[in-house]
């Protein structure tokens, strides 16, 4: 079982994703970017180099300045995302990612360099960063 | 000598062995597959800054002298057209499509309030209208363009079959749940329809993919609140992931242009000034009251009852979409109309607060 949110827990989540030939179709598939997390006081940064997420790491403020774009909500969001996803195996209609971006005035993506074409690709990529949180749905999970 | 053509012997014309384009080349594989980028290698890869090529030949082949001009291409500067990253535009385009058929799960649709499935019908009718100038004028341009500039004509060969996919999936939508399409809303009049008037492929560009795109972009995203059920959803982020890349293709593009050819910027301001009136003009749907946006507020607000509720999220998405359109021209090199007072972006989005 791996604690949520660590580099265990998106590491658990990048082998099934990687496994899984059915993320590189239906809309998914070829993504290149880096991609922030800030969870709490935590930050961890993804990246996705073609049909894989090559690496998880565990970053800190300071790693958020290099992403493309970064995601930022407060923890229990982020417990209450990964909770529906568990329950539903997927997110369901008000946990997906673009929705709760559009549940909030200023977004959920966000970006400390402004350059609205690397932040934009929160959107291009939007269904596989979707696929890759869907399936942790497979990952036993445990709240830190 | 071989008798197998027609059975008579004759002699091999083997002529053509010896005209040929650069040889011994030997693209190899990347760790994204033979992409285009991993072909553009030696005289291959070298894109000409004017092009004199005006019968079709691809880029690299030995010239035939005798050809046609088959091609009557006015695109033939490089920095009419091109920008940094086509190739990988293109190749992303391939490996993202999704079947408007098959992947939207089309039996979560079920049946809606009357005055919600309209408004859904007048939305979807709408989005297929201007998703037609989309895949059109794109296509045009195409034809209009050296083939020395292959990968940007790919990327717009990609386009129009993104638009393609647009078009059907917003008609079947109207067809799927008990109602059809409404009366069609004007929308490839005025603003939209201007697109394909222009006479020169930036300022088209500037109008459809930073600006008319950008803004559908926006509206796409939103569509997910506008859901109702998951296909809506699903059929909602597919089109966002498509619009963002024609997006890019324009922002990147309008960089390019910027740093090499800067004599142009003052000409590219007014591509801008016109984009940007009609950003609040009457074709897009959350710019001015119409049957469209009125359709939206409903949709939004979750029935003609709670009307202005829907009419506040629009408001929201206004301002989103200038915020949007504000960082990407910044981005194309072109954010100086912000600070000189030349846009009126700033104070429309102070009017959408």
């Amino acid at each position: 079982m791996a604690a949520f949110p660590s580099v265990d827990w998106f590491d658990e989540v990048r082998n099934v994703f990687n496994a899984d030939d059915r993320y590189r179709g239906a809309g998914g598939g070829y993504c290149n970017c880096v991609a922030g997390f800030k969870i709490v006081d935590r930050v961890f940064v993804l990246t996705f180099d073609g049909f894989e997420c090559s690496a998880a790491a565990e970053g800190d403020d300071g790693s958020l300045d290099d992403v493309d774009f970064y995601l930022e909500m407060p923890g229990e969001e982020w417990r209450d995302m990964v909770a529906n996803i568990a329950a539903n195996g997927g997110a369901d209609l008000h946990h997906t990612l673009n929705t709760l971006d559009l549940d909030r005035a200023d977004g959920l993506a966000t970006s400390r360099h402004g350059d609205q074409v690397r932040e934009d690709l929160f959107f291009r990529y939007n269904q596989t960063l979707q696929f890759f949180f869907d399936a942790s749905a497979l990952v036993e999970t445990e709240f830190a | 000598m071989s008798e197998a053509a027609n059975g008579a012997e004759q002699e091999l014309d083997l002529g053509w062995m010896a005209r040929t384009g650069p040889w011994e080349t030997r693209a190899a594989p990347g760790k994204y597959g033979l992409t285009i980028a991993d072909i553009s290698i030696g005289d291959y890869g070298e894109a000409p800054e004017v092009s004199d090529n005006l019968t079709g030949r691809p880029r690299g082949a030995a010239a035939r002298p005798a050809s046609y001009r088959i091609g009557a291409y006015s695109v033939r500067s490089k920095s009419e057209i091109w920008l940094d990253n086509a190739s990988f535009l293109y190749e992303e385009a391939l490996q993202r499509q999704w079947s408007s058929a098959t992947d939207v799960p089309w039996h979560t649709i079920e049946p809606l309030p009357d005055d919600v499935e309209q408004a859904e019908c007048q939305l979807a009718t709408f989005l297929t209208e201007v998703e037609f100038v989309a895949g059109d004028v794109p296509a045009r341009w195409v034809s209009l363009t050296t083939p020395d500039f292959y990968e940007p004509r790919q990327v717009l060969l990609a386009q129009v079959m993104d638009e393609s996919r647009h078009m059907d999936v917003f008609r079947k939508r109207a067809l799927a749940n008990g109602g059809g399409l409404m009366q069609a809303t004007g929308a490839t009049s005025g603003f939209v329809g201007s697109i394909d008037l222009s006479r020169d492929f930036t300022e088209m560009s500037s109008r459809l993919h930073v600006s008319g795109e950008g803004a559908v972009l926006t509206l796409f995203r939103m569509g997910e609140l506008m859901a109702q059920n998951e296909a809506e959803k699903v059929i909602y982020r597919l089109c966002a992931q498509d619009e963002a890349r024609h997006v890019a293709f324009g922002v990147m593009h309008l960089r390019y242009m910027s740093e090499t050819a800067p004599e142009r910027r003052e000409e590219i301001h007014c591509y801008l000034d016109e984009a940007e009136g009609g950003l609040i003009g009457a074709a897009n749907p959350v710019g001015q009251l119409t049957p469209t946006s009125e359709s939206m507020a409903i949709i939004l607000g979750g029935g003609k009852d709670h009307f202005d509720d829907g009419m506040n999220k629009i408001i929201a998405i206004r301002r989103r979409q200038l915020q949007e359109y504000r960082k990407r021209v910044i981005s194309a090199g072109f954010g100086e109309r912000f600070e000189n007072g030349r846009s009126r972006v700033a104070q429309m989005i102070d009017e959408a607060a």
